[in-house]
Parts: structure tokens; sequence; C-alpha cells
């Protein structure tokens, strides 16, 4: 078969024919690769279907060098992640962080995460002229953060009810991290964006692992961060902000005095001290959000100092519930 | 420990520069010390690279630059006034340097603080001395520091920290 049509016909009969484009073995123009254009990758065909697009604040952003589409032969439909060296400054609240997009460290940590259900499954493939194609599965179920939001209940009923569950979720989806961190790996990007709770199994899982940047001292220390930042957003059902917190409609103590000290070491409207406007989380809990405060001491150097003192906490809002 | 045994740690940085200067004015003219610059290699980060060329290109490129500001340390040394017999230069690769073979001693990169010690250590060094950029709380949390991490680590050593 030497083109877009004949082997459209063939596998998707039901597709537009007429729609039928390039046939593509060399996957460096992404720009110019659109729907209905057939991606040859060593025999194995996919159909363009439409740019992957990243929602942030409402808007939406078009990822040209991320492709939906489907594989002819299976009619799975898959995400093709194509050769896109960006160098980018990432703002981490007050400071700015130069990242840049590596194919290859994506293509090497889905190598490592074969089967591990916890993150994003996916293999990698040089097209024919060297580009290498990261060919990833759906990951079907909805983001993490989403999910949160949508939860009909106040914040007390929400921490004591729900917040245990998701905790023993979010420790494995840490232990996952640290997974990586033990075989000299990093995510490079924890946020919100990047964790999906799977449709049927209730399981968190990581995607999008093509961050990396110059780290000096400290290689994970970025990640952790990251992960502090989704418990504040955990804890609270939401991040508590100078912005938030004056509204009606907040759901916490408003009548506190907040102190630069209570906040965020990097971004300085984000309340660490949830305890101040929640008064029922516990001192030890607050303790792990108070490390990612402008005022610890203290920072935590690897995962496993994090999770020794969050995983006792959850039976302590376990045992609260049983007494509020 | 020996205390005229010095080791500067160096980076090529402004700070580091400060560093050895700071050395050259204070012991120039001095007999009895024994001045060693050393270098950890840190090669730059492979995944921000295309391919394996372009790689080792920025490899050499920075191995210049460094080996470079070595001789420059020492030549600040000795215009200062130490003999330069004195001073040595001591520049260890990264374990799979794009640039250098895999030396008997080589880092793995885990840790360059942690190499640093290791050669005081070995090296019967009791003075060590290394600059710092002076990092925010935010950058140390995020990145670490190499200085700070020294300064908790070191043990049986006199630390000099050039600002």
């Amino acid at each position: 078969m030497t083109n877009a049509y004949e082997i459209i016909s063939r596998f998707d009969p039901d597709f537009p024919r007429k729609r039928a484009g390039q046939l593509l073995t060399d996957t460096s123009e992404f720009m110019n690769i659109t729907y209905g254009d057939v991606i040859d990758l060593d025999g194995k065909y996919f159909l363009v279907l439409r740019d992957e697009k990243e929602r942030s604040f409402g808007v939406e952003d078009p990822k040209y060098w991320v492709k939906r589409c489907r594989e002819l032969s299976t009619g799975e439909r898959k995400i093709l992640k194509l050769v896109f060296y960006e160098r980018f400054p990432v703002s981490m609240g007050s400071m700015e962080i130069e990242c840049f997009r590596s194919p290859r460290k994506e293509a090497r940590i889905l190598d490592l995460v074969r089967g591990d259900m916890r993150f994003m499954q996916g293999y990698s493939h040089d097209d024919a002229v060297g580009n290498n194609v990261r060919v990833l599965d759906v990951v079907k179920g909805e983001l993490l953060s989403l999910h949160i939001d949508r939860l009909e209940a106040d914040h007390k009923t929400y921490f004591f009810e729900m917040l245990p569950d998701i905790l023993d979720k979010f420790v494995e989806a840490c232990r996952a991290i640290e997974f990586l961190h033990k075989h000299g790996e990093n995510h490079g990007d924890i946020r919100r964006d990047h964790l999906w709770i799977e449709q049927g199994t209730g399981n968190y899982v990581w995607i999008d692992f093509d961050y990396t940047y110059e780290f000096q001292e400290n290689p994970f220390g970025l990640d952790i961060f990251g992960l502090g930042n989704l418990l504040l957003f955990l804890v609270g059902k939401k991040f508590c902000t100078t912005f938030n917190i004056p509204r009606p409609d907040f759901d916490g103590k408003t009548d506190v005095s907040l102190e630069a000290a209570d906040f965020s070491l990097l971004f300085k409207h984000r309340l660490a001290n949830l305890r101040k406007v929640y008064p029922y989380v516990p001192h030890a809990l607050n303790n792990v959000l108070m490390h990612f405060s402008s005022v610890s001491e203290v920072f935590y150097f690897n995962i496993g100092e994090m999770l020794e003192d969050l995983a006792p906490c959850i039976d302590e809002i376990r045992r609260g519930r049983i007494n509020s | 420990m020996n205390p005229k045994k010095i080791l500067i740690a160096v980076d090529a940085s402004d700070n580091a520069a400060r560093a050895v200067t700071y050395v050259a004015e204070l012991l120039g003219g001095s007999t009895g010390f024994s001045i060693t610059v050393l270098y950890i290699e840190r090669p730059p980060n492979r995944d921000l690279y295309p391919d394996e060329a372009s790689w080792v290109e920025a490899g050499q490129a920075q191995e210049l630059r460094i080996r470079t500001f070595l001789q420059q340390a020492k030549s600040n040394l000795t215009g200062q006034g130490i003999a330069p017999d004195a001073v040595t230069i001591s520049y260890v690769p990264h374990c799979q340097s794009p640039v250098n073979p895999a030396a008997q001693q080589c880092s793995i990169g885990t840790s360059i603080a942690r190499d640093i010690l290791q050669v005081q250590q070995q090296g019967d060094f009791g003075t060590l001395v290394i600059g710092r950029r002076g990092v925010s709380r935010a950058e140390e949390f995020l990145f670490g520091s190499v200085t700070t991490k020294v300064t908790h680590l070191a043990k049986d050593c006199t630390v000099w920290v050039v600002q």
C-alpha cells in the first residue's frame, strides 16, 4: 500500500476516504500533519484525528506535536507524541525555571514503567529519519483535580468522609514517583494536570514525563515540591488563597490573621497553614503542609521522608471522623 | 587532617573565582601550604540534546571552559606568590562523561558535595574552600546547594565559605 487512501480504505472503510491525506514516514514537520493523514511507524499505521489540546483557565492551547490517532490495525485510540525540542521558562511562583522537552527522557521512562499502571503506558519508536515518536495508550478517566472540584460536599464533610481514601491513593502515587527517583529519573512536571483517575479502577495515573531541566545538587526537589503542592490542593479541596478566602462562599474560618509565614514557599498567595482556616486539620498533617511554607527550616530531602510523616495522618483523620 | 593542605572546590562560576582570589590574596607569599583546585565534572544533561553528537559537542565546549578556568585559577594563585609546585589542578571526570574516559576515580553524579568531601577525606585536606552564590530558600529547596550540603556534611576539617 503506497498511500493513505489505500490504507484507510482497507482498514477503516467507514472513514470518509475523500479526507485521506498524506502517508508519512517522516514526522519532522508536525505542524503540517493533520486530520486524515496516516503515520507509518515501521508498518503500524496511525490515522491522525486531531491535535491534542491543553486546557487551562478555560482556554484551549493546541499542542501541534501531540496527535490523537487511531491505530488502524486494531482500532485502538492512541496518542502520538512527535519530536519537539522546546525550551521554555516555567514560572514557579516567584521563581522561573528553564525547562526542556526531552523525547529521549520520556521514552526511557516509558520503558522503565512498562506494566506499572501507576503511569501512562506506551512505547517509543523512531520514524524513518530517526525522530523518537512516543505511542501512548489513552488514559481513560478524568483529571484528579476536576474530580475533586466536582465533589459535592462542604470541606468538613469532604475532609473526614472522602479525604482519607484520596490520601491513600495519593500516597501510592507518591510511591510511584519514588520508584522513578530510585531509578535515577524524575517526573519533572508534577502538577494537577498530570495526575488522572483511571475509570473503573479509580487508580491514580501519572502522565507526561518529557519535561527536564538542569538540576543541581537536589535532582528530585522539584518533584517533591510538586507533590507538596498537590497535597495542599487535596487537603484544602482547592488551593486556599488570598483571593478565595475572603469570599462569602469560602467554607472555612475567615476571621483569622494570616501572615506571610502561613503561605507557600513559592506561591505567596497560596495558604500552606490550612489549620488556620480549617481547625480540624490535625497538627501532624499541618506539619507536613508547613514543610512547603515560606518559614520552613526543614525540607523533605526525599519522598520517603514525606510519606513517613504523611501516612500516619490518614488514620488520624479516620479516627477524627468517629469523634467529629 | 592537615590544615595546611587546602582544597578549593570550583565550578567555573564567579563565586568559585572569588574563592580562588580569596585564597591567593590570603596566602600569597606564604610557604608551607599546598593547594589543590578541584573540579568535579557535571556533564550537560544528556536529555537536553537531540542526539549524542550534540551532547558530546556541548560537553567538549564545557570542558574547554572548565580547563581554561582551572589554568586561570592556578595563574591567579602563583601570580600572588604561591609556588607553582604547591598548586595542583584536579579534574575528576563524571563516570559517564561525554568527553573524558572513565578514570579510576570518577563521579557518579548523584551529589557533587559528597564527591568533594570524599576527595577532601582521602587527600587529608584540613581546609576546604568553596564559593557561595547566595541562593534563595526556594532555590535551595528545589535544586539544592552544593555549598550548603558541604557545610552540613563536612567533618574533621575547616570550611571557608567565600560569599
